[in-house]
């Protein structure tokens, strides 16, 4: 229960440094800290895509234009998409949920306040990796989707396309360690009473976004570590010249890229859904229905891929099952508007500047959704595919829906986070410019779609309207420049000299109000009761009886935070392993066997099978450890353990040699695609092996320098899930590797 | 032969159809006597469409002519019938009988493994062939369908709470055997080979194969794309509907007001 640390009680001085040093930024671990410094990190590469895409409609204001060449152009607009959406969007997304979801749920800090700064830190290095092409040669050229073959050596020769593959793969590793620490903070640390049901529903959207990102996120880290392959060990996993497939690349790309859609959307539909029902003065309606549609849009979300690939030609049967699970993707994003705006429905609302912006994105998102609705019938699809429709389409839901929604959720906790409100006068001007900007910008792209306009064109011919339209359009985009300003200024000005917010400025019911704005460093001197789904809605009415609040609390602390990331940890190497597999699958048993090296003739089976014992051994001697220090055996524990990394050092050795074996014979990575998926998914496999080994060697260090009981056993039992896993994994690669050649 | 003439001849009289759908009803309502909460419809619903799977054209042209066919089939027998009977059950099971089920057969993972088992183990292109060439085969593997289907759900719907899995396990429980089901049916989606090759080639008792090649214009590479679709999307769908199920209950149960007392957990 509300453990009622007073703040004279606490020790204020542990933090003194930390808050006030140096490096007090640079070293925080206060998830607070680490919010801000995503928004702001955000907002500076917002205003690095903004201007890309400024030059763009510069560039596009007029027929025939020279203002930049083809080549820049290209890599305009493909820095634009990939910043946007990898440093701008998610992270902004992130942002907010690292600053107010420990807030709203009564936790004082994330789960894991270390993994937090690290996922940080990997944004800027990211963000500074995909730059840094722009001085090694060239930025990407190929499109935020880096479509293969276009994206191979032969056809991107600059080093554009490989920057853009590393700074994906840090975001994504940041973004996976992100997610997985909103899962295990959203399931561990919830305070008392504060059931599932109960969630406000910003933090049950971020929970279903974060699984989406620990489930998809792998998937694009898989296919582009392939497209490095080719690129840099003269692969061809998506060259046709070598066998390769590059429609695999599209399939890959959108099993990730669609559930990333949502994932980019569905934050901001928790932060409308937080918005709207404080500033209609009504809870929400439906409040079950808004969650679990969320649900349903997340698992639908994996099934659609395919929609996104009409006009490649999968077949009239394929193309009839994905055109109606897409459209049944309105179903539940239908129910949440009808939800939104029930809860509008004759409350009594307050026109502020947030409750603005949400009510902007209800009408833009259903535009948008609306023309989505149309591109998931394939014969629309290949007319309007590739053209200024699908640009309109998909900046009504990525602009119209999550930047307005973004901007209600800025709106309304920016008190919460500077202490002081931000100017409504100036909200107001930065509101209307930025929806007019907006609507002139891209409503008209609808129609230089349907007119036949093509997207990712430096410049188009003077046919009739596309000038007027274009130049409408180019209009608009400066209306949005100026409208960001006044954001940034308002922002800076407010910081500084806003009017002073208090605790609960929006007269809010959820707990994030409960605390002084900005929180302390401990977040909550004392954390309100939880009650129901508005704990300070029924602080204020508590009069008559009051239900016991911890009814279902004792069951919500059994789960282990360390536990719960292990396995989410799992889940997400388990995406990236399927896809490996899914590739040598492809290419090995799904047609016929490639010419030249294959798995059944050049392997050795036997010899490999005796190692694989010796990898299965040591899950066996590792659990035998683990029971002896849960028997606070020490020495037996230690000496199973060191049985455990010789069993696993062996297996690494045979994999040497087998490589050695297959190198003397002139097997190589680039001989055939054989031997191309082979090396990456045994090598991917070993270097996981090798991962494993050095943290064995650490808990080894552990348990012989220190008394190795308490919180430490929780340690070694998760280090101990992920070798199964990877001992499991092995198991998957044996059989479809090696024993499948016996046949 | 006409489509419509398909529809309105093609039925076969079947035995085990003919008596679960007699013998079902009679002990249902005899269980269910002094018992209340039971919901009839779905279990009504579970006993038409289990004998539409076996009686109607389905049944008869997944005997052998049409790969998609027999998917349709096997899909209602594992995701449709046996998650409705379940429903249906709700008290009829006396509690001790549900906790000797729940303990000697269903563990979850044995679930698990039998409900995903029940997709890949009789797409085996042998285990295929053989079921639609020998009668007794395919009555095995309709019953075992049954049977696994039923395994595989109990967990999520047992008709008492305490022998369900929690809610977030429920939910893993589901995805990774949608996960499992999807696999199959992009691998039969795209796989040049014929799965079962009796598809390929049927022997043409019914004279309705003109009407299927020509008519529909469903060639052997066709009728195998839409059973690996099949399998692949509508399937996700159902357990889609079952996660969807177990967090709509898990909202319920931790209702809004602590007033509302929690109904279902133990």
């Amino acid at each position: 229960m509300s453990t009622a640390t007073s703040p004279l009680d606490h020790v204020p001085h542990e933090h003194a440094a930390e808050e006030h040093g140096p490096f007090a930024w640079v070293a925080t671990v206060d998830h607070k800290r680490i919010g801000i410094l995503y928004l702001f990190t955000s907002l500076f590469f917002f205003a690095i895509g903004g201007i890309e895409a400024l030059v763009i409609r510069l560039q596009l204001a007029r027929p025939n234009n020279t203002l930049v060449a083809p080549d820049t152009f290209n890599q305009l607009f493909t820095m634009h998409g990939t910043t946007m959406i990898f440093l701008v969007v998610m992270p902004t997304l992130v942002g907010f949920g690292n600053y107010v979801v420990p807030l709203m749920i009564g936790a004082r800090d994330m789960a894991f306040p270390r993994l937090n700064a690290m996922s940080y830190w990997l944004l800027p290095f990211g963000g500074f990796l995909l730059h840094f092409s722009v001085m090694a040669g060239g930025a990407p050229a190929g499109g935020w989707f880096s479509y293969t073959p276009l994206t191979e050596t032969p056809f991107s020769s600059t080093p554009g396309t490989d920057y853009w593959v590393l700074a994906l793969l840090v975001l994504g590793v940041g973004s996976v360690a992100t997610a997985i620490n909103f899962i295990a903070t959203i399931l561990t640390l919830r305070a008392p009473g504060m059931t599932m049901g109960r969630l406000p529903l910003f933090v049950w959207m971020t929970f279903v976004t974060s699984i989406l990102v620990v489930l998809a996120l792998p998937v694009l880290n898989a296919s582009i570590v392939m497209l490095l392959v080719d690129r840099q060990l003269d692969a061809h996993f998506f060259l046709s010249t070598g066998g390769g497939n590059a429609i695999l690349w599209q399939h890959f790309f959108w099993t990730f890229g669609h559930p990333e859609v949502y994932i980019l959307a569905l934050p901001a539909f928790g932060m409308i859904s937080e918005v709207i029902p404080v500033f209609s003065r009504k809870p929400i309606f439906g409040h079950a229905f808004v969650a679990a549609s969320t649900v349903a849009i997340a698992i639908l979300s994996f099934g659609v891929w395919a929609h996104h690939m009409f006009a490649v030609g999968l077949g009239r049967t394929a193309d009839v099952f994905f055109v109606v699970a897409s459209m049944l993707i309105a179903v539940p994003t239908g129910v949440k508007i009808f939800n939104w705006i029930a809860t509008m429905w004759r409350g009594s609302i307050r026109f502020t500047t947030s409750m603005l912006f949400a009510t902007a994105f209800l009408v833009e998102f259903v535009i948008g959704g609306l023309s989505g609705i149309t591109l998931a019938a394939a014969p629309i699809d290949w007319q309007v595919t590739d053209t200024y429709y699908i640009v309109a389409h998909f900046h009504y839901v990525a602009f119209g829906g999550t930047a307005f929604g973004v901007l209600a959720g800025l709106y309304y906790w920016f008190p919460k986070m500077s202490g002081r409100l931000l100017s409504e006068r100036l909200g107001r001007w930065n509101f209307w410019l930025m929806v007019l900007g907006f609507n002139l910008t891209f409503f008209v792209q609808h129609f230089l779609g349907i007119l036949g306009m093509p997207r990712r064109v430096f410049t188009y011919p003077d046919l009739p309207w596309w000038g007027t339209l274009n130049l409408i359009s180019t209009v608009g985009a400066v209306f949005m420049g100026l409208a960001s300003l006044l954001l940034v200024a308002n922002v800076l000005h407010s910081m500084r000299r806003g009017q002073l917010a208090g605790d609960n400025p929006w007269d809010a019911w959820t707990l994030e109000w409960a605390t002084t704005s900005p929180p302390p460093h401990d977040n909550f001197s004392e954390v309100p009761p939880v009650r129901g789904r508005r704990p300070l809605w029924d602080l204020a009415h508590a009069g008559g009886s009051t239900p016991p609040a911890a009814s279902t609390s004792t069951a919500q602390r059994v789960l282990d935070k360390g536990a719960v990331a292990v396995w989410c940890f799992i889940a997400s190497e388990a995406g990236f392993f399927l896809i490996l597999i899914i590739a040598y699958v492809f290419f090995n048993l799904a047609g016929q066997e490639p010419v030249g090296p294959s798995s059944s003739n050049v392997l050795d089976v036997k010899k490999t099978a005796a190692f694989t014992a010796c990898l299965f051994a040591s899950s066996g001697t590792l659990w035998l450890s683990e029971r002896s220090l849960h028997k606070d055996q020490t020495r037996p524990a230690a000496v199973w353990l060191v049985l455990t990394i010789g069993l696993g050092a062996v297996f690494m050795v045979g994999q040497g040699a087998e490589y050695l074996g297959l190198y003397q014979r002139g097997v190589g990575v680039a001989t055939n695609l054989f031997a191309t998926t082979f090396f990456t998914l045994t090598g991917f496999h070993g270097l996981h092996v090798t991962a494993g080994l050095f943290v064995l060697a650490i808990v080894l260090g552990l348990v012989l320098s220190r008394d190795f009981r308490g919180r430490r056993a929780s340690l070694l039992r998760a280090v101990g899930l992920y070798w199964h896993f990877v001992d499991v994994v092995w198991l998957v690669v044996f059989s479809v590797v090696y024993l499948k050649a016996g046949r | 032969m006409t489509t419509w003439k398909l529809l309105m001849t093609c039925w076969a009289l079947d035995p085990l159809a003919l008596a679960v759908c007699v013998a079902a009803p009679i002990a249902y309502v005899a269980q269910r006597a002094g018992r209340s909460g039971a919901r009839p419809l779905p279990f009504a619903l579970a006993l038409l469409i289990f004998a539409l799977a076996l009686a109607s054209p389905i049944g008869q042209l997944a005997d052998g002519y049409l790969f998609s066919a027999h998917m349709l089939q096997h899909l209602l027998l594992v995701l449709v019938v046996p998650p409705l009977a379940l429903m249906g059950l709700a008290p009829a099971l006396g509690p001790a009988a549900q906790r000797g089920i729940s303990r000697l057969l269903f563990r979850p993972v044995i679930a698990w493994g039998l409900g995903v088992g029940a997709m890949w183990l009789w797409h085996e292109p042998t285990l295929c062939d053989a079921a639609s060439q020998s009668p007794l085969v395919h009555r095995v593997q309709e019953l075992s369908l049954l049977a696994m289907g039923t395994a595989f759900w109990w967990p999520i719907l047992a008709p008492r709470g305490a022998s369900r899995l929690p809610p977030l396990g429920g939910v893993v429980y589901l995805f990774t055997a949608c996960t499992a089901c999807t696999l199959l049916g992009i691998l039969i989606t795209f796989s040049p080979v014929q799965v079962c090759s009796v598809f390929a080639h049927p022997v043409d008792r019914l004279g309705v194969m003109q009407l299927v090649r020509d008519g529909w214009g469903l060639t052997a590479q066709n009728d195998q794309q839409i059973g690996g679709l099949l399998m692949w999307v509508p399937a996700c769908l159902v357990y889609g509907a079952g996660i969807l199920g177990v967090v709509g209950r898990m909202l319920r149960e931790h209702a809004d007001d602590g007033a509302m007392t929690t109904e279902g957990t133990p």
